[in-house]
């Protein structure tokens, strides 16, 4: 989780919000510690007491329209029992203003009013992405992301067991490139969002050749900057004793950042195509999206073969039994 | 070579998991493998071959098997059948 600070934000998104600031420049280094805002009627109104002081502030048409219905006099006691509670910042949308006593009493406190032009709706919608894109949950691990047939696969698996080569293969095939070696993760209203954990380009190590530039040798339209992830395949070295799925009826799932994906432990041995797999493992994972499992097909239709079988042999049995003619 | 003629004890038949117990238990196992039935006789070490004879509840089949270990595969996924896996 980042940190951010008032006056990041201000830096941020001054154009993308249409923000100006109303106070004194010293009022914009109060911290931001959720994700969340607060539309504060109630809190105006005088009753605080589930009111969520940490929370940016958001005063729309209804709480300019409240304040300016007051006397002065309670307007400003009411504020004043509002700063108190040390929130971040105040935004004021539709380009509203208060009247200059509310710029005073913020400054005293210390705590930044900002305009911003956009309609009420348009600025939450607008911080509610920016501040769940600046807290999401993120981590960084060792895997290698593509997107094949539009899904993005992250393969995984022990360095050197050929994660780097496999995309290499399905980017020739192409398929495209988002990362290789180091994956940088972030929930995002609970998808997992990939990239490359590196800012400067699409570089890939192969072993024996050395460093290539993925993009240069194959184009633009061979990478990616960023995918969300769908699924997970896992390389490892075949081993005798080991179990593998063979039918697929149950899936394994792997956690990341509190988001289940799906996952496939992909045994590779020499003159195995593991790219071909990887494309079919997307394929059969598209076609389960859309509500066809092969796996629950192949077993229905045994299940209905054994039962015709069942049934022909209770046929069998009663025309055979003697005693049947007298029975109904 | 090792035989065994034994029956499906289990409700539904050999549908998929069934199968792939038998084919997982049958890979843990270094000699060959085979079942039949009616006449058809699969390789027990391939799931879509066991699976494809779709034996029902009481269908007899004849396990076959041969190698080093023969014996106890066959002992072993004997049991298991006629257990009716457990169920």
């Amino acid at each position: 989780m980042r940190e951010l600070t008032v006056k990041q934000l201000f830096e941020d998104k001054r154009k993308d919000f249409a923000l100006s600031l109303v106070t004194e420049p010293q009022t914009i280094n109060k911290k931001i510690v959720t994700p969340y805002f607060n539309r504060p009627g109630l809190a105006l109104a005088g009753w605080l007491e589930v009111f969520t002081p940490e929370r940016i502030q958001i005063f729309g048409e209804a709480e300019v329209r409240y304040l300016q219905s007051l006397k002065e006099q309670t307007m400003l006691e009411r504020l004043r029992e509002f700063f108190k509670m040390d929130i971040p910042c105040v935004i004021i949308s539709k380009g509203l203003s208060l009247p200059p006593s509310v710029e005073y009493l913020a400054n005293d406190f210390n705590i930044a009013i900002f305009s911003s032009r956009l309609s009420t709706v348009q600025l939450i919608s607008q911080i509610n992405r920016y501040l769940m894109d600046v807290f999401a949950l993120e981590k960084t691990i060792h895997a290698t992301l593509v997107d094949v047939f539009g899904l993005g696969i992250l393969i995984t698996g022990k360095s050197g067991i050929g994660k780097s080569e496999c995309a290499l293969d399905l980017i020739s095939r192409g398929h495209s490139l988002v990362g290789d070696d180091m994956i940088n993760m972030r929930n995002l209203n609970d998808k997992i969002i990939g990239r490359s954990g590196r800012e400067f380009g699409h570089f890939m190590e192969i072993r024996g050749v050395g460093v290539v530039n993925v993009e240069k040798m194959f184009g633009i339209e061979r990478v990616r900057h960023e995918k969300t992830i769908d699924m997970q395949i896992e390389l490892m070295p075949w081993q005798e004793n080991t179990e593998y799925e063979r039918i697929g009826l149950k899936g394994n799932y792997v956690e990341h950042l509190g988001v289940k994906l799906p996952i496939i432990y992909l045994p590779i041995s020499p003159g195995k195509n593991v790219s071909v797999i990887v494309e079919v493992a997307a394929m059969n994972q598209i076609l389960k999206g859309v509500g066809y499992d092969a796996a629950e097909d192949f077993n229905r239709k045994i299940h209905e073969e054994i039962r015709k079988q069942t049934l022909f042999k209770k046929v069998q049995a009663t025309e055979d039994d003697p005693k049947n003619g007298n029975s109904k | 070579m090792i035989q065994k003629t034994v029956t499906v004890n289990n409700e539904h038949g050999l549908h998929a998991r069934p199968a792939a117990l038998i084919v997982r238990t049958a890979t843990k196992f270094r000699s060959d493998f085979f079942i039949e039935r009616d006449g058809v006789k699969v390789n027990g070490k391939s799931i879509m071959g066991v699976m494809m004879l779709a034996a029902e509840n009481g269908a007899v089949l004849t396990l076959s098997a041969e190698g080093v270990d023969a014996e106890y595969l066959i002992e072993e996924i004997a049991a298991m059948i006629e257990g009716g896996f457990g169920t």
